[in-house]
C-alpha cells in the first residue's frame, strides 16, 4: 500500500466536526471540575475539618491511583448495575454515554484541580487574609475580591496544562460510545480501510488544539497580570 | 444491591494473567522509556540543529497528542509497511515513547536545576565533558528528577490500561472479557479497580521512603561542609 494523501483530505470536514465536540466536551468537564474544584477549596479552608481533608486524601489518591480509563467504565458500566435502594423499589444511575464521559471526566479532573488549588491557595501570603480583615473583609468578599484572583493568577499555568491533560482524555470516551474526534476517525478507517492516513490526520489535529491551548498560558499570564501604577 | 464476589475467584486466573501482563509492560515501557528520555534530554541541547531540532519536534509532538491516537496510530501504521509485530509488544514500544518524552523533559529541567558553575568547575579541573557529567552533574541531578520520575511511572502504569484498545490482553481487557461473559460490571470493575490503586500505591509508597533515605544522606553529607552554597 502507498500512503495516499487524499484519504486525509477527504476525511478532513467530518474530523473537524468531530474536533469541535472533542473541544465541547473538554470545555464543560473542565468548567464543571474548576468551579467545583474552586468550591471544594473554599469550603474546605473556611470549615478546616479533619474529616473533609481526610475524605478528600482518599478521594484524590484513588483518582490518582486508578486509569482514568477505568473511572470513566465504573461510571458507565458499573454505576448503573447497583439499585440504590433496598427493597422491591429500583434507584439506579444509568446515564447516556456522552453525560456518563463528561461526569467521568470532571470527577476525575476534579481531583486535580483542588490539588492545583491548594498549592496555590498555599503560595498566598497570610498577610493578605489579615490585611483583608483590616479593611473589614470578611467571607465573600474576601474571597471574590482578595483571596481567588490572585489564587486564579498564581495557578494559570498548572490549569491550562491541567485543560490539555482534559483535552488528552477525551479520545478515552471513544470507548463509550461517544462520537468524537477518535471516534469519527475510527469510523471513517473502518469504512475505507485506510487507518493511516485518516489518523495522521486526527492526530495533527489534536496536536494543533493542545499545542495552542498549552502556549495559551502565556498569553493568558500577561493578560491577568497585575498592574501595579 | 446483590453483589456476587464469586465470580472474581471464577475468573480469578485470567485476571491475574492480566494483571501480571500489565506489569511486565510497564517494567519494559520503564526500561525502554527511561534510556530514550536521557537522549532525547541529551539530543534538544545538542549543538547539531538537526539533532536538537528533531529531538524538541518529537518531545512536543508526543507531548501534545492522546496516548490512545498514539498507539492507534503505531498499531496501523508498522503493518502499512509491512511491519508485523505482536500487540503487546507494539504496546510496549508505544508506551515507551510516550513516557520517554516527559522522562526526557524531567531529566532536561533537573540537569537544568545544578548551577552552571558546577560543571565548568568540573571542565577546569580537566574532567571531560562526559566525565564531569557522569561523576559531578548527574549524581546530583538524580535527587531532584527522583520525585518526578517516579510519578511519571505511575502515569505509565494508569496509561497501559488504554493498551486494552489494541487488543493487548492487559488487566483493562481481562475486565471487559469477564465482564462481557459474566455480565456482572460492577464487581469486576471494582476489583481491577483496587489492583490498580494497589500497584501505585506500592510504587508511590517505595519512592516516597527511598527519597527520604536519599534526602537524610545528602543532608549529612552537606552538613559535613560549611558551605553556604548547599543545595535545595
Amino acid at each position: 500500500m502507498k500512503f495516499n494523501f487524499s484519504y486525509t483530505i477527504d476525511a478532513l470536514p467530518r474530523l473537524l466536526e468531530g474536533a469541535l465536540i472533542t473541544i465541547e466536551i473538554a470545555a464543560i468537564g473542565f468548567i464543571l471540575s474548576l468551579t467545583i474544584g474552586t468550591l471544594i477549596t473554599v469550603f474546605r479552608t473556611v470549615i478546616q475539618s479533619r474529616l473533609l481533608n481526610a475524605i478528600l486524601a482518599v478521594y484524590i489518591s484513588f483518582i490518582r491511583g486508578t486509569p482514568l480509563l477505568i473511572q470513566i467504565f465504573l461510571v458507565y458500566y458499573a454505576l448503573p448495575a447497583i439499585d440504590f435502594l433496598p427493597g422491591p423499589g429500583e434507584l439506579r444511575i444509568d446515564m447516556g454515554p456522552v453525560t456518563a464521559g463528561i461526569v467521568a471526566i470532571t470527577l476525575n479532573s476534579v481531583a486535580f484541580v483542588t490539588e492545583i488549588l491548594r498549592g496555590g491557595l498555599a503560595a498566598i501570603h497570610k498577610g493578605q487574609y489579615e490585611a483583608a480583615s483590616a479593611l473589614g473583609l470578611r467571607n465573600y468578599p474576601l474571597w471574590r475580591k482578595v483571596i481567588l484572583p490572585q489564587l486564579f493568577m498564581k495557578t494559570i499555568p498548572p490549569l491550562v496544562s491541567e485543560f490539555t491533560q482534559v483535552l488528552k482524555a477525551t479520545p478515552l470516551l471513544a470507548m463509550i460510545t461517544v462520537v468524537e474526534l477518535m471516534r469519527v476517525s475510527q469510523q471513517i478507517f473502518s469504512a475505507n480501510y485506510h487507518p493511516v492516513e485518516v489518523l495522521l490526520g486526527a492526530f495533527v489535529i489534536y496536536f494543533l488544539i493542545c499545542f495552542v491551548v498549552s502556549r495559551s498560558s502565556i498569553l493568558l499570564e500577561q493578560r491577568f497580570a497585575v498592574r501595579r501604577f | 444491591m446483590d453483589l456476587d464476589f464469586k465470580i472474581i475467584l471464577d475468573w480469578w486466573p485470567l485476571i491475574l494473567d492480566g494483571f501480571k501482563l500489565t506489569l511486565v509492560i510497564v517494567f519494559g515501557a520503564i526500561l525502554l522509556g527511561i534510556p530514550l528520555g536521557g537522549l532525547l534530554a541529551f539530543g534538544r541541547q545538542s549543538r547539531f540543529k538537526i539533532i536538537s531540532i528533531s529531538a524538541t519536534a518529537f518531545i512536543e509532538l508526543f507531548r501534545n497528542t492522546p496516548f490512545m491516537i498514539q498507539v492507534f496510530l503505531l498499531f496501523y501504521v508498522l503493518p502499512f509497511y509491512g511491519i508485523r509485530i505482536p500487540a503487546n509488544i507494539v504496546g510496549i514500544i508505544g508506551l515507551a515513547l510516550f513516557g520517554s518524552v516527559y522522562y526526557a523533559e524531567i531529566i532536561r529541567a533537573g540537569i537544568d536545576a545544578i548551577p552552571r558553575g558546577q560543571l565548568e568547575s568540573a571542565r577546569s579541573t580537566g574532567m571531560s565533558y562526559w566525565q564531569s557529567m557522569t561523576n559531578i552533574v548527574l549524581p546530583q541531578t538524580m535527587r531532584i528528577i527522583l520525585p518526578p520520575i517516579g510519578n511519571q511511572t505511575l502515569s505509565l502504569v494508569k496509561e497501559s490500561s488504554i493498551l486494552s484498545t489494541i487488543t493487548v490482553q492487559e488487566l483493562t481487557m481481562s475486565a471487559l472479557i469477564v465482564q462481557g461473559q459474566t455480565f456482572r460490571p460492577f464487581e469486576v470493575f471494582i476489583v481491577i479497580t483496587l489492583l490498580y490503586w494497589g500497584v501505585n500505591e506500592l510504587i508511590a509508597t517505595c519512592l516516597r521512603i527511598y527519597e527520604r533515605r536519599l534526602k537524610r544522606r545528602s543532608t549529612l553529607v552537606l552538613a559535613g561542609t560549611s558551605s553556604n552554597q548547599r543545595l535545595s
